[in-house]
């Protein structure tokens, strides 16, 4: 169990220090399990601060996408570093974006915050009526404890957490600069049963199921904003010469889309879900992750944001690559 | 599929060593399959994955790459970073339930005539048998 007593001492201790700029965190929400996120840049907002099993949101995305504005002549450029709070998951996109140099390591300063899984609100909300209330949650002996206005609630971790948290292996931070809480146990397996139902499935059933899937998108592009790797300056969603993918909504470009998200996530893909959780209809966004992240570790052998020291998987090449598929 | 099928198949050839590769067949008078559209390309790693994915966007009913053997690379590399690109691609359409046979590559060198006409002979009967592709090409529309 965390004491946010001692979250919110670490988080006063980290603003006040002179070379950190602010510190993004997790808040109450304003209703019911929701949380957001939160940029502490004094003291008081400090207060706010809570981490519990319904901080689902990864914050590395916010690293990136902070406004990178011109500096005035004569001006120095502010060097302070970004101080982040993540989670297992979330430490990992800090590292793949390390690798990438999407940031730099002397501009974040990472608070890790061990995690034993995040509530899935959709599972919850079978189980829970909606509120309106603000909800707090924790951990307690592998039981999630719940304060709803009915009382208090204690459901088993496995029935609420969110997919990818039964399959987690990274539940402690792989970089942190400071940890918040105690190690926790590592509960997920190395295999893909969440994938291989389908892969086993005929190319016909496999298109059926997709088909049907990628017809309910809405090109929102949701899953793009909210992935913590998707920070190019210039995406091809946004072009319009060449235009890679049109922008009507049908099948056919749905599919286009959807095949060159998952593939430009290619070995760099760190298995946050955030795709899947924000996604409105609700497409399995993460089997096609999950997809390529098994193909990735089958072939080559590799495992994105794990080593700050890696080289990017398909910027590189092994002579003895696989190649049984080249005719 | 009937027999009478024609598949429209894109290639995509480097300059260097497939495409010769494509032109010796042709000058030394080998007979295969006319079902190709080839797009020259510098080198196989010029290919985007998302080409292929436009191809058979666009009507193709199945793509090939082709490109140098492994260490003859004219760029020294291009065709390593391109197997890496198109290993993981192809098990990706593999996975949304496009058939394996719509995507090949190969490695046919400027002195393989003879192999290329194996190579496309062997991916157009396999289309052949594949039959069109219905899965999510672009609705044409006649205004």
């Amino acid at each position: 169990m965390l004491d946010l007593d001692k979250l919110r001492a670490l988080a006063k201790e980290t603003i006040s220090r002179d070379d950190i700029k602010y510190l993004i965190g997790w808040r109450q929400g304003t209703y019911g399990f929701r949380t957001s996120p939160h940029f502490v840049g004094n003291l008081e907002d400090a207060e706010q601060l809570i981490f519990s099993p319904l901080c689902s949101s990864n914050l590395a995305t916010y690293l990136t996408l902070a406004e990178k504005r011109p500096v005035p002549r004569g001006a120095q450029p502010d060097t302070r570093r970004v101080a982040i709070m993540v989670k297992g998951c979330d430490s990992r996109a800090v590292v793949q974006q390390l690798v990438e140099q999407g940031i730099k390591r002397e501009s974040v300063y990472v608070i890790g915050c061990p995690c034993e899984g995040i509530i899935d609100r959709r599972k919850l909300e079978e189980k829970v009526p909606h509120t309106l209330e603000r909800v707090e949650a924790r951990w307690e002996n592998g039981k999630i404890i719940l304060d709803l206005p009915a009382g208090r609630a204690a459901f088993p971790r496995d029935e609420i957490v969110a997919g990818k948290c039964l399959t987690c292996r990274y539940p402690n931070p792989v970089i942190a600069d400071v940890t918040v809480g105690e190690d926790v146990e590592v509960r997920g397996s190395a295999g893909f049963e969440d994938i291989n139902w389908l892969e086993v499935k005929n190319a016909q059933e496999r298109w059926a199921f997709w088909r049907d899937k990628v017809n309910s998108c809405i090109r929102c592009y949701s899953c793009r904003n909210v992935c913590p790797m998707c920070y190019c300056a210039e995406c091809i969603l946004d072009k319009l010469n060449p235009a890679w993918i049109q922008r009507s909504v049908n099948v056919s470009e749905n599919t286009a889309f959807q095949l060159a998200r998952a593939f430009h996530l290619a070995g760099r893909c760190i298995e946050c879900g955030e795709c899947e959780r924000v996604c409105p209809v609700e497409i399995p966004l993460s089997h096609l992750n999950r997809k390529l992240v098994k193909e990735v570790s089958e072939q080559f052998a590799f495992t994105p944001g794990i080593d700050p020291e890696a080289k990017p998987l398909l910027a590189g090449y092994r002579p003895n690559d696989r190649e049984a598929f080249i005719l | 599929m009937s027999e009478n099928f024609e598949p429209n198949v894109v290639a995509f050839l480097c300059n260097w060593c497939s495409y010769a590769g494509a032109d010796l067949a042709g000058t030394s008078r080998i007979e295969y399959p006319p079902n190709l559209n080839v797009i020259r390309v510098m080198c196989s790693g010029r290919v985007n994955p998302m080409f292929v994915v436009n191809a058979l966007q666009q009507g193709a009913d199945g793509v090939l790459v082709s490109g140098c053997h492994p260490g003859d690379c004219h760029y020294m590399e291009g065709n390593f970073l391109a197997r890496r690109r198109f290993a993981l691609m192809r098990e990706l359409l593999n996975f949304v339930g496009v058939d394996e046979r719509r995507f090949n590559m190969s490695w046919v060198s400027a002195s393989e005539g003879a192999k290329w006409k194996d190579v496309v002979t062997g991916v157009v009967n396999n289309l052949q048998e594949a039959g069109p592709f219905t899965e999510f090409p672009r609705k044409k529309i006649d205004w």
